[in-house]
């Protein structure tokens, strides 16, 4: 049989239909609802931000009468709902949503229509958020405490307002959630084993399962405090049945879960950075993919470590600081794998790889002061003073701030076609390391020191936290700048970047097998997938066949894979 | 906050064991993540050293993390034990002699939290409002509790937070070992006024401090006494 080439069929991309944003906005590709997600999440991010600086702008000097206690109340219940349901949270699964099905070499998700419904929701509840903004925005704080957060208390219809846009964003979570998971059982190309799955979509699938046990337990507290507030409910009302401690343990649980799944998020995109960029696998994946699994359920039992002053049974507190330490246990043999890895690499400082970096230094702050909080007594000092908020945002801005730029940086390309400007992107990185720092290593100062209470609205002079405070302001505002200049990045990379090509980074998983951005429908040839670093499988066979085509006299056309 | 109080001894201790152990944690991560930047580095040609399994080594590592824990569990335990337990009063403190205690108990103040305000009532009847005297180097035993929402009851050299949550008395037990005034202030977002919401304890001589319950006491009877001479003679509505 003669060795005559097969005709080409050159096809000069899709012909658009209709236009981009109605196209984008009907879509149920888990492309254009990642991209939806990530982009929105950046928006609010923005805005979080501006929030952010609003209130130390207030707190940084003594009895500032900047904003009034009502405006910082407002302002520090939108920062909240912000930061946590429209940023970390789109932000994750957005990543999550638009990664997985290439890593794992499908062509779309199992149920699409979910995600579209689940994206939908998101928007919906972020709009119900701003729109209250401009009316009265919910005034009862980051977790609306029961009794605080009844109509009794807050008679306007913040609250409501709040419960509706959480609620609203919950729900779409756990969609996407559902069509996550699903999509990572049942859609992984021939051959790809669990043990071979790129750790990043592993924890996308823990992650889904963890928003499938929490979530509903937030939409459960969400409707009893609508029906308390709207329908002269009695599930938060002391005295006639209710309990107003209710609505702590099933917060806790939910916004326990979500820093589990920001820290999931964070050391699965890492691990897939590191290996890629010490140009070795990761060491010891199946530790790192079981302790990333032992996380969700450890960290989100230990959510009564938010509750040690309440009028709970010592037990339960020793209970929840059992499960808070021993979370050392699986986040240390993730942290030390990721190091391993690194320690004898060759490391190339790429933006993502200094990200990653940052990410692992302000997680392990975050969650070193973590651990003081998880010991019962010290707490008692500890709890609610700026000192949590100082840990908290370690771990939060270091899992998803900086972990979700390392990410951001390291798909962009995927996702655009475009890589993000490096030069900026480490002017940025190291105002941000500077900021983080600045902002709230004095926190910390403030709090175990001088027992400054967190949420709020003023303190007063002659308590020592003055110089901490100013500090502390000079420092978000650092931190702002570093931030607001991967945003710009971002958008002016989008257009301008430099060309990526389909592979930029060399990485071992198959979404770099893909097109830059990937066609609709993700792979022409679904590859066979033979080991856990399928990608170097193809760039070998793609080696090898061009050596045998520089022997032969005719150019073999054979797929590669 | 300099600790005051057998209970804030044994909480100072603890915060500084978690501090050790926290600065551990810190160090060692960072300090392994600066070495592998700075040393393992590389040009585009430099080739990684070939990757170990060592199973033997993450047994190893994970067992010395959760010896770690172990210990961090154990001791934070000892010390929470310790920090919870009633303290008895000393020689020094309030005696059986006066009527507002009893052998071997705790004096019993109720510490009652409103938007946005502490009222503190004390066992002869008197009450006060934002500030708490007490008498020095005997057991006070604080019954918080709250008219509306939750309040956290936080003065950090006397004791560790608690919450007064509605329908639930809670307590929380201190001895001031030494005169002087504490200030505190409510530790959970209750409102508009909540940064102001503050409380001050000033611990006296037991003999100060029933001098002072008298006549608060008395004070306040003779403004009762006031308001209904004034309402009956028609000088009020």
């Amino acid at each position: 049989m003669s060795q005559s080439p097969r005709p080409e069929i050159v096809v000069d991309g899709y012909a658009p239909r209709r236009p981009r944003w109605i196209e984008l906005a009907t879509s149920a590709d888990h492309k254009d609802l990642g991209r939806i997600l990530v982009t929105a999440s950046l928006g609010f991010l923005f805005l979080a931000v501006i929030e952010m600086l609003l209130m130390r702008l207030q707190l940084a000097i003594p009895e500032n009468g900047f904003l009034s206690p009502v405006t910082f109340n407002r302002m520090l219940s939108t920062y909240g709902a912000s930061a946590v349901f429209f940023f970390a949270l789109p932000l994750v699964f957005g990543l999550f949503y638009y990664v997985t099905p290439l890593q794992i070499g499908a062509r779309g998700t199992a149920l699409p229509r979910l995600g579209q419904i689940g994206v939908a929701l998101f928007a919906a509840g972020a709009t119900v958020l701003y729109a209250a903004l401009l009316f009265t925005p919910s005034e009862a704080g980051v977790n609306p405490l029961a009794p605080l957060s009844e109509l009794t208390f807050l008679a306007n219809n913040g609250v409501d307002a709040w419960v509706t846009a959480t609620g609203l964003a919950t729900l779409g979570f756990v969609l996407i959630s559902i069509d996550l998971t699903t999509t990572v059982r049942n859609m992984r190309a021939p051959g790809m084993a669990w043990r071979r799955l790129p750790v990043f979509a592993w924890s996308a699938s823990v992650s889904g399962w963890l928003m499938l046990f929490i979530g509903p337990v937030l939409l459960a507290a969400l409707t009893m405090l609508m029906i308390d507030r709207n329908y002269d409910g009695i599930f938060f009302a002391d005295g006639a049945g209710g309990a107003p401690l209710l609505w702590q343990h099933l917060s806790w649980i939910f916004f326990t879960g979500v820093y589990m799944t920001v820290l999931i998020f964070a050391l699965g995109a890492i691990s897939e950075i590191v290996a890629t960029f010490a140009r070795r696998p990761l060491l010891n994946r199946p530790v790192v993919m079981g302790a990333l699994a032992a996380i969700a359920p450890i960290g989100t039992l230990a959510w009564m470590q938010n509750m040690y002053t309440a009028p709970i049974g010592t037990g339960w507190m020793y209970f929840a600081m059992l499960m808070s330490l021993a979370l050392i246990v699986p986040v240390g043999l993730v942290v030390f794998n990721l190091l391993a890895t690194m320690i004898g690499g060759a490391l190339q400082m790429r933006a993502p790889l200094l990200f990653a970096a940052g990410a692992i230094s302000a997680v392990s702050i975050g969650l070193a002061a973590e651990l003081e909080q998880s010991m019962v007594a010290a707490a008692w000092q500890l709890k609610n003073t700026v000192d949590a908020t100082a840990a908290t945002h370690f771990a939060l801005v270091g899992g998803a701030v900086f972990g979700g730029f390392a990410a951001l940086h390291y798909w962009f390309p995927k996702m655009t076609g475009r890589t993000m400007g490096e030069s900026l992107a480490r002017i940025s990185f190291w105002t941000m390391g500077a900021g983080i720092l600045l902002a709230f290593v004095p926190l910390f100062f403030a709090g175990a020191e001088h027992g400054q209470v967190i949420d709020a609205y003023k303190f007063f002079d002659g308590t020592g936290v003055n110089v901490w405070n100013l500090l502390a302001s000079i420092g978000s505002l650092v931190l702002a700048i570093g931030i607001v200049l991967t945003l710009v990045n971002a958008i002016a990379s989008r257009e301008n970047g430099p060309l990526a090509g389909h592979d930029p980074w060399g990485g071992d998983s198959l979404e770099w097998f893909a097109l830059s951005p990937p066609d609709p429908h993700n792979f022409d040839v679904l590859p066979d997938v033979r080991g856990a670093r399928p990608m170097r499988d193809i760039r070998e066979a793609i080696a090898h066949r061009d050596s045998r085509a520089a022997e032969a006299p005719v150019r073999s056309s054979e797929p590669v894979a | 906050m300099a600790p005051h109080s057998p209970g804030t001894d044994q909480i100072d201790t603890l915060l500084w064991i978690g501090f050790v152990a926290a600065a551990i944690i810190v160090v060692a991560i960072n300090v392994a993540l600066v070495y592998a930047i700075r040393r393992y580095r590389a040009g585009r040609d430099a080739e990684p050293r070939s990757a170990e399994g060592g199973r033997r080594l993450q047994f190893r590592v994970g067992a010395a993390l959760t010896a770690f824990a172990a210990l961090v569990f154990v001791l934070a335990v000892i010390f929470t034990d310790k920090a919870r337990e009633t303290p008895s009063s000393g020689d020094a403190g309030l005696t059986a002699t006066s009527e507002q205690i009893e052998e071997g108990e705790p004096l019993t103040i109720r510490a009652t939290g409103q938007q946005w305000l502490w009222r503190y009532d004390y066992p002869n009847g008197a009450f006060s409002y934002y500030k708490l005297v007490v008498p020095a180097d005997t057991a006070v035993e604080l019954e918080l509790v709250t008219t509306d929402v939750i309040h956290t009851w936080d003065v950090p050299s006397l004791s560790g937070k608690r919450d007064a949550v509605p329908g639930k008395t809670h307590r929380v037990t201190f001895r001031a070992d030494e005169e002087g005034v504490y200030q505190g202030s409510s530790a959970t977002l209750s409102g508009q006024a909540y940064a102001a919401m503050r409380t001050a304890v000033e611990v006296v001589s037991p003999a100060e401090y029933e001098a002072y319950t008298e006549k608060l006491l008395a004070d306040i009877e003779t403004a009762q006494d006031r308001v209904v001479s004034l309402i009956e003679e028609g000088k009020a509505p």
